[in-house]
């Protein structure tokens, strides 16, 4: 095994690779078909699925669609709120001896202090969900608006001294956003979320879902928005979108990466991640690269 | 994931296909009745989800599937042939339920598939079998299921093999005229309107009734938090891990079959 030290801000990886939010659940299942050799090899990080403050059930039925080389998914940030999480779900995941990032996601700004308050010296990072409405600006998206994320991100900065990441919306005015992260301290960007989308599911009755779309059908958008936005922005940039294979991963490195987030892979087949390391090591040992 | 290899792959009638797969003998033992698994039905990308099947049956380390070509993973998978090597997930989800007391299944269509496994594996086998579909091609694998000697009643819709209507007439029928001081429970999987069909029933005589539910899924392990089924207490369960069999009770019909 290659050793890798990733230093992003606060935060040390052994490899590139970390286990996107919401792609593993709560972890509760993930030694049922990953070995321990196999996470400690191939996880860098895991970003645990999003938490609020209050418990929230998450959407009705259907959450979730297949559309060409993609899913689209309306899950609805089910999740148990920070202090459950925090009770039953985070120790166990702690055990692992990984790096664990918690994403976030509230409703105005207070509620992400609050959620960071909650897990001060609980893990090594946050990642803070943008892509959802603050209610005390009209329910806008938190990325639609440069501003509000450079004041979230300033709030929770003072709070919160470990790894902070903000995880971008592809969508709205991506590179403004990524600039604010930028002055507001943020560690690092994560780029990016899913893609708004929308499939038909029937046509008599009409029935739609509304979505965000994963899945190797967005790689190339999201790998451009990598390239992008490595070339305008100092932080360092954690890619993710669409990474199946290791020559996916090797991409997203190649294209201004300094590591990457793997998700819908998860779904497929829970063991891509350690695939995914094994066939990146032969790649860059076949074309010379180090990471 | 592992490696199975395709020993048959052969169409039964209608649309129905029975495959074989030859895994380690170790791995065919940890499935349960009413466990699933995943098949990766081509190496592209689309279809980009491996696809869940019932076990049908098992034989040492031979595992049977027996599915209806619906879309186009099924439509893939009705192409591959003997020799071919797929990559399958599994075992996935609960085993049916334990039942205790005298049981009687209700199959509507594949929904037949699962029973095959319950019925080389139980001790404590159903009082009858009903089984029905639209026309007599798709009545598949009789044979098999006649070898446990439990009483099968066969329906056709179209009146072109066994008994003429819906198989919930005949269920409804039989608990008329034999089973009003017995209360079976009830085990029943088939498409939706059939199961809601068979809630009439249950709710008529009062009967107990295990729901065999489908989904769309697409991880399978618990990972995405996509399949749920709501509950009558309020929040949602979710079929990978917590299903695919449901006590009926438990859920918010209305919901579910909205």
């Amino acid at each position: 095994m290659k050793e890798f030290f990733l230093n992003l801000g606060n935060l040390k990886l052994n490899t590139p690779l970390m286990l996107s939010s919401g792609t593993w659940g709560w972890g509760e299942n993930l030694s049922k078909f990953l070995s321990l050799a196999e996470i400690k090899y191939s996880i860098g990080a895991l970003v645990t699925k999003g938490v609020s403050l209050e418990p929230k059930e998450g959407n009705p039925p259907p959450r979730i669609a297949e559309t060409p080389c993609g899913l689209i998914n309306s899950i609805g940030l089910e999740n148990p709120g920070i202090k459950e999480f925090k009770a039953k779900y985070l120790p166990p995941i702690k055990l692992y001896e990984i790096p664990v990032i918690v994403n976030l996601f509230g409703e105005k700004i207070e509620d992400f202090v609050g959620l960071a308050e909650e897990l001060k010296e609980e893990v090594s990072g946050i990642e803070l969900n943008i892509s959802c409405p603050n209610v005390e600006k009209g329910g806008i998206l938190f990325s639609d608006n440069p501003k509000l994320v450079k004041d979230l991100v300033r709030e929770v900065r003072k709070i919160w001294n470990s790894f902070l990441a903000v995880k971008l919306s592809p969508v709205g005015p991506v590179f403004e956003v990524a600039k604010s992260c930028e002055r507001a301290e943020s560690d690092a960007l994560v780029v990016a979320n899913t893609y708004p989308a929308l499939t038909v599911l029937s046509f008599k009755p009409l029935k739609i879902l509304k979505g965000g779309l994963s899945g190797p059908a967005i790689k190339p958008l999201t790998l451009r928005l990598v390239w992008e936005l490595s070339q305008r922005v100092g932080l360092p940039i954690i890619g993710c979108g669409g990474i199946i294979t290791g020559k996916d991963a090797l991409e997203y490195l190649i294209c201004g990466a300094k590591a990457v987030q793997i998700g819908t892979a998860n779904l497929i087949n829970p063991k891509s991640v350690a695939e995914i390391m094994e066939e990146l090591e032969k790649l860059l040992k076949t074309y010379g690269l180090s990471y | 994931m592992f490696e199975a290899k395709v020993f048959i792959n052969q169409r039964e009638g209608g649309e129905y296909y029975l495959l074989g797969l030859r895994v380690s003998e170790n791995l065919a033992k940890k499935f349960l009745p009413g466990q699933f698994l995943k098949i990766r039905v081509s190496s592209t990308l689309d279809p980009l989800f491996p696809r869940p099947f019932t076990i049908h049956a098992i034989e040492g380390s031979k595992l049977y599937l027996l599915y209806r070509v619906v879309g186009k993973g099924t439509q893939i998978l009705s192409k591959i042939l003997p020799e071919e090597e797929l990559k399958i997930l599994g075992p996935l989800g609960k085993p049916f339920p334990e039942i205790k007391e005298p049981y009687i299944i209700c199959a509507g269509g594949a929904g037949i598939a699962g029973f095959g496994y319950l019925l080389q594996k139980t001790s404590h086998l159903p009082l009858k079998i009903f089984y029905g579909v639209r026309t007599k091609e798709e009545l598949v694998r009789v044979n098999f299921y006649e070898k446990f000697h439990v009483s099968l009643t066969l329906v056709t819709e179209d009146g072109s093999y066994g008994t003429k209507g819906l198989v919930t007439e005949a269920l409804e029928e039989e608990l008329e005229n034999k089973f009003k001081k017995y209360k079976p429970c009830l085990l029943a999987c088939g498409p939706l309107p059939m199961l809601k069909s068979v809630l009439k029933v249950a709710k008529k005589y009062q009967l107990k009734t295990f729901l065999v539910l489908e989904t769309f899924l697409a991880c399978g392990t618990g990972f995405c938090r996509g399949c749920v089924i709501p509950l009558r207490k309020g929040g949602y369960t979710h079929l990978c891990i917590e299903g695919p069999t449901f006590l009926a009770e438990e859920l918010d019909l209305e919901r579910v079959f909205s």
